[in-house]
């Protein structure tokens, strides 16, 4: 579908200008990553406000995942997150074993060590989501093989 | 219909509050504040006794002589309150609700807007504009 | 409507009980027939009818229902049957029975029959057909008569007397009285009979009943129509409705008649007013709330029934209705709602049509009722029920608080001084209004209207009745965790006690509230209750809370000009009073007064020496609406000793790091960021959590480091979910009055200090000039403006601002002023002095100790700059400089500390005459090998000459070694070259430097002149230009008479200068060399001939090779004693080997290639060696090449041991036959003598040459064996066939 597509070209382009406009000026790629994440965040906050409009309102926490890894990830990456993991203790994580974002890139090891930067757009987006729906996390990510990715939310507790 | 519409963050601050110039409006932010209490109490119900209570829309918070104040949360814990003149019953719940609903795609869209920043005040037009279409029907 | 009052007084004129409206009521069953049997069953039956639910099926769809029946049985009367048009359901008899138990046919003939007619034909003649008879049997009975009819035959009459097509109209009763299974069989039976003719009978009635209502509803637009008169009716219906117990149906006959007069109410608001309505719009004459306490309020119903109800007695009675059957059905908690709703409702109807009411008077109905809804409900609940419910309760608390509390407003009680006549008009009026007590609450001390009554009465009952209701609404709120509502609550009750002018008591609330607005960032909010504050804080002379209030206030752009500008004058007002009294002064938070946006230093790196000034720029944003003028506005600065150790070097001063000076941008500024002035934090960031730092992480695997993952990980997670308490974080200076408390100053510290500084609103540029006696960090920690008596501090600047003093050593420094530094030619240096802490004082100098080979060429006139530290230029002087030959001393400028001192010298370093410089020797493979131990600037290949200066500062008692690196521009070689035996010495020189020479008069000298020997120079003109990276040749012929010493040393000298400087004075340059055995021994000569009777060389054929080898000089003296010569019977021969080599294989080389000769050391002594080759190829082939080697026999020892060298240079030796120039090599191989190892030539493995002594071969010293048939070539036609061949392809 075309849109879809525009959108990963899109990010692949966001990417590459940001590394580019690292190396010429010289911050350290953690700042990129941010960056990117950064960006992520503000799109996944207008996002979710769409995306919950007209949904009802949400029970709990464990409601809350469900709603990003179902209805937020599908229409996001078109297809719903393979496997929700929690601890039960404000730690979720969950698991694409076909990431949208990382499908191009290769299947395997190849590229490996360029992955994170194709993930921290997408971990922006979680954290933004949540974030608008009151829940403050932390959102990292981890690819061993790809496209396979885990997406690990930490979810701060609000006093 | 609306004398007062108000819009207000999760961290309860006002984002947006209009009322109609010819009344008082400290009266309303006040009146408004309160409702917050009513909000959260019927917010925090959910999940409880009364599950199947999932809608965004909270109906009437309360009654006072003069006017009736309702309610309505967002997913995003933002909360909308509409204040309406007690003298026109007229007004019909399901009335009250589609404006709640022209408000929420409103305000969907200014969080879209890259020239709003979460959580500042709403300064946009195009939501200006239909804040003023539910208050002028009333007059 | 008529006859219906007609009725009820028929009614009271019958004996019976009159009717009472209540669910003790029970539907009517008239009996007829034998009474006394009646009576004797009555209790079993009365008893027996309710114990069965039964089924109810309904008409219209509505839900079927079980009910327990009961009936009020009474003996039959013409009187109760309804006559026509008689809408009454109460008294509607709903079945008529029959008893008998006559079972004699006779009997029944002679008179039940009869009287059972005449019954029917009265029920006929009303139109109902709601009967039964009931024959009951008793075997007493039976006994005694036994001639009779089986009993079922009288059944059967009757059934066909009467009951025609309807049998079940007629049932038995068998034995009632008795306990048999049969009775009881009958019995039940029976009963279920009764039953379903019972609910026949509603459902037949009622449903009659309602088509009516219904019908008389349609017409309610018709003239004439009267709500009340319909109401009436209605109302039967839920009579009989609570009548059955069926309380959700009775209410919903109420709600139906509500809802309908509401509407009518609207209608008439929105223009279409019924004329029935007009008794409604009558003016309120009566507010005696609502009445709950009993089922039923009997003088409203008169009032409604005879259509002069007033709106509030209508709803009034509703609602007592309504109430009544909620309770019955247990909804307590919608009553408390429903009420709420009822009165904010009649409030506004009341307003709609325009009712005139007393002022007033409503908001006694309201407390009146209210009051009353609460005891009710508090009547049908226990105290857990209550408390869990205050979210139902609390509204009407609420709503009873603000009534009582405008009452008390209306009735002079709220005001300092107490009601005036008018008011206590007004409260007479009102208590008029209230009627006197009623009957059921007279006795009860707590009645709504005794409260009323007394609070009423006098200031201090109203104050009572007004706070427990308010602290008893608070504590509700607070129950359920409404705090905001409890707060606006308490905020009134601030209010009242303000009003009362007792502001102590409102000070707590009034903060209370605040703090939650400020908390939450509502402005309005926190503007109105801090102006309420304020008020407070001043009537109980809170100066210093005022103050700090009137600051905020002043600064609040949600007031007025006016008012802002008055809250300011209350402060300057106070500023300004002599201290004459108490004096004390007052301290305030700044955050309210004026902000610090930004701070900038001058100079922007923050960085200075000790006493140098350092300017601070403060932009300071006041907050108030009018000018200010402080007396004094100073920054306190904490000074922290510099460590030892962490001095700065001078270098890195320049490009610091702003490390410590927090958020310092290059130019020098730091930013601050603004908080909104009223303490409310811009919540949008306030609550925002320290931004996340992610970095990109990969897990490689310890053993081969592949990949095992990447990923994205957050770096700073535990600051990320640290909870900070977001109500903490909002709190501003100022919010609650605890901030004077915050602004503690700090004291025993430095002040920057400016007086007399006016504050403008909006920014303001304000000016310091920072202390920098001592060395060490200074830390801005509070700033503080100082108005009269009062005083605003920011208690700590954030972001921490810093900067530094430092106080440096004096040091000198000395460097190149080109690149590099070249030797041989006069070059430029800089010397630079910076002077650090330490002064120059005139007179002192700077002592150069000279090197000879390094002299100081100074001019006199050399003058020198001072820099100051920022780098701008402050003096120029010239310096004097004297020099001995030992030291040049150079007296320096007085310069001030921290400054620069810069001047130039010229130095000249002598190139040194015969470095043995390896690096410029070249190997045979043509790259330059390089020794460790040989200093040589890697990136051109020059040599470089590292000299030391050893200088004496005035400032320390050491002398400090400065060493500098000159590089020499030219590299030299040189080679011989030989023609028979002539000779020819090359000289090659390289200019290795960046710039351009002019070369002139070079000249090769012998250094001990031998006057034999002559050097003709080939060279054609002295003067020549060498540009950078180029090279010259130069050649001598050398003659000489008699033959030379084996050794030769040579010097070539040159004399240079830079090109591009025309006036240059030329420098020499000079190169020794030596050579030795310069001489030609012998010439190898070789001839090819072809095979005999051919005048060519044919691919193929063999042909002759000659090689003769002639000596051509005498022995010299040095050979004489050599030992590789022997004697062999007085003539004296040396061994030498010769060998053909052909390395391009051109020829094949026929027998032995090689072999030795010994040859008589004698001049013209010639060996011959004839050999045969084949040539390979056919055109003009080269000759092979001919070696000629010394063999030196075993016993020979080697000239030289072998170095450790040998190994490195074999392979480079074993090409030695290559072109001219490679004897150059040879012979600078030979200069370093290290010849022996060509032993390993032929034996290259042989690991050392010196443990088992051999015969070796050592080459000769080149030009001592000269080829005269090198380079020669022989034509070689191919072979013969392959000509013909050749020439038949063609």
């Amino acid at each position: 579908m075309a849109d879809e597509a525009l959108f990963q070209f899109l990010h692949n382009e966001v990417i590459q200008y940001v590394y580019k406009s690292a190396e010429n000026g010289e911050m350290e790629n953690g700042r990129c990553v941010s960056k990117l994440e950064h960006l992520g965040f503000r799109v996944g906050q207008g996002l979710i406000e769409r995306f919950t409009k007209d949904t009802s309102r949400f029970k709990d926490e464990l409601d809350v995942m469900k709603f990003i890894c179902k209805d937020y990830w599908t229409s996001v990456f078109k297809k719903q997150i393979d496997n929700l993991r929690t601890n039960h203790q404000g730690i979720y994580v969950l698991q694409d074993n076909k990431f949208r974002l990382l499908t191009q890139l290769s299947s395997g090891k190849q590229y490996l060590e360029h992955a994170p930067k194709y993930l921290a757009f997408a971990c922006g987006l979680v954290r933004g989501g949540l974030s608008n729906l009151g829940v403050r996390s932390i959102v990292t990510a981890e690819v061993s093989v790809m496209p396979a990715c885990d997406i690990r939310i930490m979810i701060k507790q609000v006093n | 219909m609306a004398v007062c519409v108000a819009v207000i963050a999760k961290e309860n601050y006002p984002l947006y509050i209009r009322s109609v110039p010819t009344q008082n409006e400290l009266k309303f932010h006040y009146t408004v504040h309160t409702s917050l209490d009513v909000v959260e109490e019927k917010v925090s119900a959910v999940g409880k006794a009364l599950a199947d209570q999932r809608e965004l829309y909270l109906g009437l918070l309360y009654p006072t002589e003069d006017y009736k104040v309702y309610g309505y949360v967002t997913n995003s814990k933002v909360k909308f309150v509409i204040v309406v003149d007690s003298s026109n019953t007229s007004l019909r719940d399901n009335e009250i609700r589609s404006m709640f609903r022209k408000l929420h795609n409103s305000f969907t869209d200014v969080m879209c807007n890259p020239f709003y920043n979460p959580g500042d005040a709403i300064q946009s037009r195009a939501f200006d504009s239909v804040v003023s279409g539910m208050m002028v029907q009333a007059c | 409507m008529v006859d219906q009052r007609e009725r009820s007084e028929s009614m009271e004129a019958h004996d019976e009980k009159p009717i009472i409206y209540t669910m003790e009521n029970k539907p009517i069953v008239t009996c007829a027939g034998d009474q006394a049997l009646f009576t004797s069953l009555y209790n079993a039956l009365a008893q027996q009818l309710p114990r069965e639910p039964m089924e109810w099926r309904r008409s219209y769809g509505r839900a079927p229902k079980m009910i327990h029946l009961e009936a009020n049985f009474v003996q039959f009367k013409e009187e109760l049957l309804p006559r026509e048009g008689n809408k009454a359901l109460l008294t509607f008899p709903f079945l008529h029975i029959y008893w008998t138990d006559c079972c004699d046919t006779e009997v029944y003939k002679a008179s039940v029959k009869d009287d059972m007619l005449r019954w029917q034909s009265t029920l006929r003649h009303h139109g109902t057909q709601d009967w039964l008879i009931v024959v009951v049997e008793t075997d007493g009975k039976k006994k005694n008569k036994t001639n009779l009819l089986p009993r079922t035959s009288i059944m059967d009459k009757i059934r066909n007397d009467f009951c025609n097509k309807q049998s079940d109209r007629c049932v038995a009763l068998a034995d009632p009285l008795k306990d048999s299974s049969r009775s009881q069989e009958s019995w039940s039976s029976f009963l279920t009979k009764l039953r379903t003719l019972l609910l026949m009978s509603f459902t037949k009635n009622l449903g009659r009943f309602e088509d009516d209502m219904r019908t008389m509803r349609e017409k309610r637009t018709e003239p004439g129509w009267s709500f009340c008169d319909y109401f009436m009716v209605q109302e039967e219906l839920a009579f009989v409705f609570e009548m059955l117990q069926q309380f959700e149906d009775a209410l919903v006959q109420y709600d139906e008649l509500d809802a309908l007069f509401t509407q009518y109410v609207l209608n008439f608001g929105a223009g279409d007013g019924a004329n029935w309505l007009g008794s409604f719009c009558q003016p309120v004459r009566s507010w005696n709330g609502l009445v709950l306490r009993r089922p039923i309020d009997m003088e409203k119903r008169e009032l409604i029934q005879c259509r002069d109800a007033s709106l509030l007695d209508l709803r009034s009675y509703l609602f007592s209705r309504q109430c009544t059957l909620l309770i019955f059905l247990q909804r307590p908690w919608e009553v408390t709602q429903r009420a709420l709703e009822l009165l904010h409702n009649c409030v506004q109807e009341l307003r709609l049509l325009e009712v005139s009411v007393l002022q007033g008077a409503l908001d006694c109905w309201v407390f009146l009722s209210c009051l009353e809804v609460l005891h009710r409900i508090e009547g049908c609940c226990d105290r857990a029920q209550l408390e869990a419910n205050f979210s139902h309760t609390v509204g009407l608390w609420t709503y009873a608080t603000e009534k009582l509390k405008s009452l008390g407003e209306l009735c002079g009680l709220v005001s300092e001084k107490g009601p005036d006549s008018e008011d206590l008009n007004r409260t007479v009026d009102l208590l008029a209004g209230l009627g006197t007590e009623r009957p059921e609450t007279a006795n009860s001390l707590q009645s709504p209207y005794k409260k009323l009554k007394e609070a009423l009465s006098s200031v201090e009952a109203f104050e009572k009745h007004y706070l427990d209701l308010s602290h008893a609404a608070m504590e509700m709120y607070r129950a359920i965790g409404r705090m905001r509502s409890a707060r606006l609550v308490g905020k009134s009750l601030a209010e009242f006690y303000m009003r009362k002018g007792e502001p102590q008591s409102a000070a707590l609330f009034l903060q209370d509230s605040l703090k939650s607005y400020v908390a939450e960032g509502w402005t309005l909010q926190i503007t109105h209750t801090r102006k309420q504050v304020a008020d407070c804080q001043k009537q109980l002379g809170q100066t210093e809370d005022y103050l700090q209030t009137s600051a905020l206030l002043a600064s609040d752009a949600n007031l007025t000009d006016e008012e802002r500008k008055h809250f300011c004058q209350e402060i300057l007002a106070f500023a300004s009073q002599t201290s004459s009294g108490q004096a004390q002064k007052a301290a305030l938070s700044m955050s309210a007064f004026a902000q610090l946006r930004e701070l900038r230093f001058r100079p922007a790196t923050a960085v200075l020496h000790v006493g140098s000034a350092l300017q601070l720029e403060l932009c300071l944003c006041s907050l108030m609406p009018v000018p200010v003028h402080l007396e004094q506005l100073s920054a306190s600065v904490l000074f922290t000793m510099e460590q030892p150790g962490q001095k700065i070097p001078y270098g890195s001063l320049q490009r610091r790091p702003s490390h410590g000076i927090a958020g310092l941008s290059p130019d020098g500024v730091v930013l601050f960021p603004a908080t909104s002035p009223s303490g409310v934090p811009s919540l949008g960031l306030a609550s925002a959590p320290p931004t996340l730092e992610l970095s990109e992480i990969q897990d490689r695997s310890p053993s081969d480091n592949a990949l095992n993952s990447t990923g994205v990980v957050c770096k700073n997670v535990h600051l990320l979910l640290r909870r900070q308490d977001s109500s903490t974080s909002m709190e501003m200076p100022g919010a609650g009055s605890a901030s004077a408390a915050a602004v503690a100053m700090e004291d025993g510290m430095q002040q920057l200090k400016t007086l007399d500084v006016t504050l403008l609103p909006g920014n303001n540029i304000v000016h310091f000039t920072a202390p920098s006696q001592k060395a060490g960090t200074y830390t801005l920690r509070q700033l503080c403006a100082t108005v009269g008596r009062v005083q605003f501090l920011l208690p700590h600047i954030y972001p921490v601002v810093q900067y530094e003093v430092y106080s440096q050593e004096p040091q000198l420094t000395i460097e190149p002023l080109s690149e590099n530094l070249l030797a041989g030619l006069p070059q430029k240096v800089k010397f630079s002095i910076v002077t650090g802490h330490y002064t120059l004082k005139k007179g002192e100098a700077l002592q150069l100790s000279n090197t000879e080979s390094m002299p100081i060429l100074h001019t006199h006139t050399c003058s020198a700059q001072i820099l100051s530290s920022t780098g701008e230029l402050v003096g120029e002087n010239t310096l004097s400089i004297h020099s001995s030959e030992k030291v040049t001393s150079i007296s320096l400028p007085p310069t001030l500390p921290y400054h620069t001192l810069l001047f130039h010298l010229e130095v000249l370093c002598h190139i040194p005459t015969s470095p043995a410089r390896p690096e410029s020797e070249r190997l045979t493979n043509g790259e330059v090998r390089y020794r460790t131990k040989s200093h040589v600037c890697h990136n051109s290949g020059m040599a470089s000459v590292d000299q030391k200066v050893s200088v004496d500062c005035p400032w320390s008692i050491y002398s400090t070694l400065i060493s500098l690196t000159f590089y020499i521009p030219f590299k030299a070689k040189y080679s011989l070259l030989s023609a028979g035996k002539r000779k020819y010495i090359q000289v090659f020189l390289q200019n290795v430097s960046e710039t351009n020479f002019r070369l002139d008069n070079q000249s090769l000298t012998q250094r001990q002149p031998t006057p034999t020997l002559e050097l003709s120079s080939l060279n054609a003109k002295a003067q020549q230009l060498v540009h950078s990276k180029q090279s010259v040749f130069c050649l001598w012929e050398v003659k000489w008479k008699t033959d030379p010493p084996a050794c030769l040393q040579f010097s070539f000298s040159a004399s240079f200068a830079p090109s591009d400087v025309p006036g240059a004075e030329l420098k020499p340059y000079v190169y020794d060399f030596q050579l030795e055995r310069v001489s030609t021994l012998y010439s190898v000569r070789a001839e090819i001939r072809p095979g005999s009777g051919e005048q060519h060389c044919r691919t193929g054929a063999l042909c002759g090779l000659e090689v003769s080898i002639t000596r051509l000089t005498e022995p010299s003296d040095a050979e004489r004693d050599d030992e590789e010569t022997t004697e062999t019977e007085g003539l004296r021969t040396t061994k030498l080997m010769y060998e053909v080599v052909d390395n391009s294989s051109n020829w094949a080389v026929c027998g032995k290639s090689s072999g030795l000769v010994s040859m008589p050391v004698a001049a013209s002594a010639t060996h011959k060696v004839q050999m045969e080759l084949m040539p390979l190829f056919a055109g003009h082939l080269p000759f092979p090449s001919i070696k000629v080697l010394k063999y030196l026999p075993h016993n020979a020892t080697p000239a030289i041991q072998p170095d450790t060298d040998s190994c490195l240079e074999n392979d480079n030796l074993s090409l030695l036959d290559k072109g001219l120039d490679d004897q150059a090599d040879t012979a600078s191989l030979r200069s370093r003598g290290s010849v022996h190892s060509l032993g390993s030539c032929d034996q290259p493995q042989q690991p050392a040459p010196r443990v088992l002594p051999m015969p070796r071969l050592e080459p000769f010293a080149p030009g001592q064996v000269f080829n005269c048939s090198r380079g020669r070539q022989v034509l070689v036609l191919p072979a013969a066939d392959d000509h013909i061949l050749e020439v038949n392809a063609t």
